[in-house]
C-alpha cells in the first residue's frame, strides 16, 4: 500500500478521533491509523469521569472549555454525557483544610466546587453511610460521559464524512528527512504525509525513540472492576479521598470501581488480588448493600504519566511537522475535547485558542518550565 | 429464521437483526459491536453470546475468527458477590 494524505494521526482513541473531528471542523480531512480498534488503547478502560476542579491554571482552563464541547458533543453526535457531579468524601481535618484550599483556587477561577456538609452527601448518595466522614467536597459541573459514544459516533462520522479510519494498521516508524517529517512506515505499507500527529499514549515514547527524541512519559498500572447494573441509586462520581478510590454508577446502572494499590512502571499491567480485597472492601463500607452486588468484570490499563502530570500538547519545534498529543497521566478522555479543538488549531492556524496550552509543549521539560500546582490532586 | 426473532444475547437482550444491522453499518470487529450493542457486556461476560456473534460475523464478512478482535477473558471466572472480598482472613 501506498498512500498520501496531507495529516496523519497516529492512535485511534478520544484523543486521535477528536482531533481528527475538530480539523473536519475547519474543513480538513484527515486519516487516522489505528493499530487494534478505535478506543483499544486507553479510552475504553477509563474510569468515564468530567471535571474542571483541578489545581493548576492549565488544567482548567483545559477542561472548562472541554466541558463547553462535551455539551455540543451530546447535541452533535447523540454521546451520553450527564453533569451529575463529583463527590470527594474526607475523613481527615488535614485533607479538609488542603481541599478548603483548592476549592478557594478553583472558586477564582470559575470552577464552582464547595465543601459540603454530611446531610448534603446523603442526599446526593441516599445509601451512604457516614459515619467515618468529616465533611465533602462537591463539584457540581463535573460529570460523566460514554467512551463507547464518543469512539462509536464520532468514529462513524469521520467515516461518512470522508476522513480515513484504518484499523489493524501499525505505525512502524516515522519517516524524515532533514527539513522534517515524510511520512510513516506501516504494518500495510508506508504512508506519505508533511504532517504527522501522535496521539499514541506511552506508545508516542518508543515511536520517538528511534529519532533520538526522548519524552518523558511513564506508564503506571491502574485498576478497575464493573458489576452488575443497578436502578440509578447516586448521580456523582464519589470519590474517598483516605483511600485513593473512586465509584461511578454508569448510564446502564453498573457500578465502575477504581482504588489505588502500590504499582511499579509498567505498560502490562496484572491483575491482582490485593485489588479487588481493597477496593471492595472501600465500598462495602460505604454501602452496605454493595455486599451482596455481583462482580463482573476486571481489567488493567495505565496513566500515561508525566513528571508534572500535565500532558504535552504541540508542535515538536525541532521537526517541522511533528506534533504530539499524549501523556495525558489519567485525565485524557475527559480532556479530549479541547485537546481535539487545540490540536486543530495548532495544525492550522499554528497557535491555541487556549492560551494555556501554550505551556504545555513538550519543551517546558528541557527548560525546566514545568506546571506547577497548587497541590497534586485526583 | 427471522432474525427479528433470533436472541443472540440474552443478558443484555439483543437479536440476530441488530447483529447483522450492525455489519450493514460496517462494523467489522467484535470490539466495536460489543460496545455498540452491549453482547458480552451482562452477567455471561460473552461466554454464551460472543462465539454466536462471531460466526455472524466471519460469514458476512468472510474474515477469519482470529481477524475479529474476540475480546479477551478476563477475571473473574464467574460472577461473584463483593462480600467475598471483604473478610478480613483473606487478604493478599
Amino acid at each position: 500500500m501506498k498512500m498520501k494524505s496531507d495529516i496523519l494521526i497516529v492512535g485511534g482513541g478520544s484523543t486521535g478521533l477528536m482531533i481528527s473531528y475538530y480539523l473536519l471542523k475547519k474543513g480538513v480531512r484527515s486519516t487516522i491509523i489505528e493499530r487494534k480498534y478505535p478506543g483499544s488503547g486507553n479510552t475504553y478502560k477509563c474510569a468515564t469521569g468530567i471535571r474542571a476542579s483541578f489545581t493548576s491554571r492549565e488544567h482548567i482552563a483545559l477542561m472548562k472549555r472541554a466541558i463547553e464541547l462535551w455539551s455540543e458533543l451530546r447535541d452533535e453526535l447523540g454521546v451520553f454525557y450527564e453533569r451529575s457531579g463529583y463527590l470527594w468524601l474526607l475523613s481527615r481535618e488535614e485533607d479538609l483544610k488542603m481541599f478548603k484550599t483548592y476549592v478557594s483556587f478553583q472558586n477564582e477561577l470559575g470552577v464552582p466546587t464547595k465543601v459540603i456538609d454530611l446531610s448534603e452527601v446523603k442526599r446526593l448518595a441516599p445509601t451512604i453511610v457516614t459515619k467515618d466522614l468529616l465533611a465533602a467536597v462537591y463539584d457540581p459541573l463535573a460529570g460523566k460521559a460514554s467512551p463507547f459514544d464518543l469512539i462509536l459516533r464520532s468514529w462513524q462520522l469521520l467515516v461518512e464524512k470522508g476522513c480515513k479510519v484504518l484499523t489493524g494498521v501499525e505505525v512502524k516508524k516515522i519517516l524524515l528527512n532533514k527539513n522534517g517529517v515524510l511520512g510513516v512506515e506501516t504494518s500495510a505499507g508506508s504512508i506519505e504525509s508533511s504532517t504527522v500527529v501522535l496521539a499514541t499514549a506511552y506508545d508516542t515514547v518508543k515511536l520517538l525513540e528511534p529519532l533520538n527524541i526522548s519524552i518523558p512519559i511513564k506508564p503506571v498500572p491502574k485498576h478497575a472492576f464493573i458489576t452488575e447494573a443497578y436502578r440509578d441509586l447516586f448521580k456523582p462520581l464519589i470519590i474517598d479521598w483516605t483511600t485513593s478510590s473512586y465509584i461511578v454508577q454508569t448510564p446502564h446502572g453498573n457500578f465502575l470501581v477504581g482504588s489505588e494499590i502500590s504499582e511499579k512502571y509498567s505498560d502490562k499491567p496484572l491483575s491482582k488480588l490485593k485489588f479487588l480485597h481493597k477496593a471492595s472492601k472501600v465500598w462495602v463500607k460505604y454501602f452496605p448493600w454493595m455486599k451482596e452486588v455481583y462482580l463482573l468484570r476486571y481489567w488493567t490499563g495505565y496513566y500515561d504519566m508525566t513528571p508534572d502530570h500535565h500532558p504535552i500538547i504541540g508542535p515538536l519545534d525541532d521537526l517541522e511537522g511533528l506534533y504530539i498529543a499524549a501523556g495525558f497521566s489519567g485525565h485524557g478522555f475527559m480532556m479530549s475535547p479541547s485537546v481535539g479543538e487545540i490540536m486543530a488549531d495548532w495544525i492550522i492556524e499554528g497557535r491555541p485558542r487556549v492560551s494555556e496550552a501554550l505551556s504545555l509543549s513538550v519543551s517546558r521539560f528541557r527548560k525546566g518550565e514545568l506546571i506547577k500546582e497548587v497541590a497534586v490532586f485526583g | 429464521m427471522d432474525p427479528e426473532k433470533v436472541i443472540v444475547c440474552r443478558c443484555e437482550d439483543v437479536l440476530l437483526s441488530d447483529v447483522l444491522r450492525a455489519i450493514e453499518k460496517g462494523y467489522r470487529d467484535l470490539e466495536s459491536i460489543k460496545r455498540l450493542l452491549r453482547v458480552g457486556m451482562g452477567s455471561c461476560q460473552g461466554r454464551h453470546c460472543l462465539s454466536i456473534i462471531a460466526r455472524v460475523l466471519a460469514k458476512a464478512t468472510s474474515l477469519r475468527i482470529d481477524e475479529l478482535n474476540y475480546p479477551p477473558s478476563r477475571p473473574p471466572l464467574m460472577p461473584i458477590q463483593l462480600k467475598y472480598f471483604v473478610s478480613d482472613e483473606d487478604e493478599e
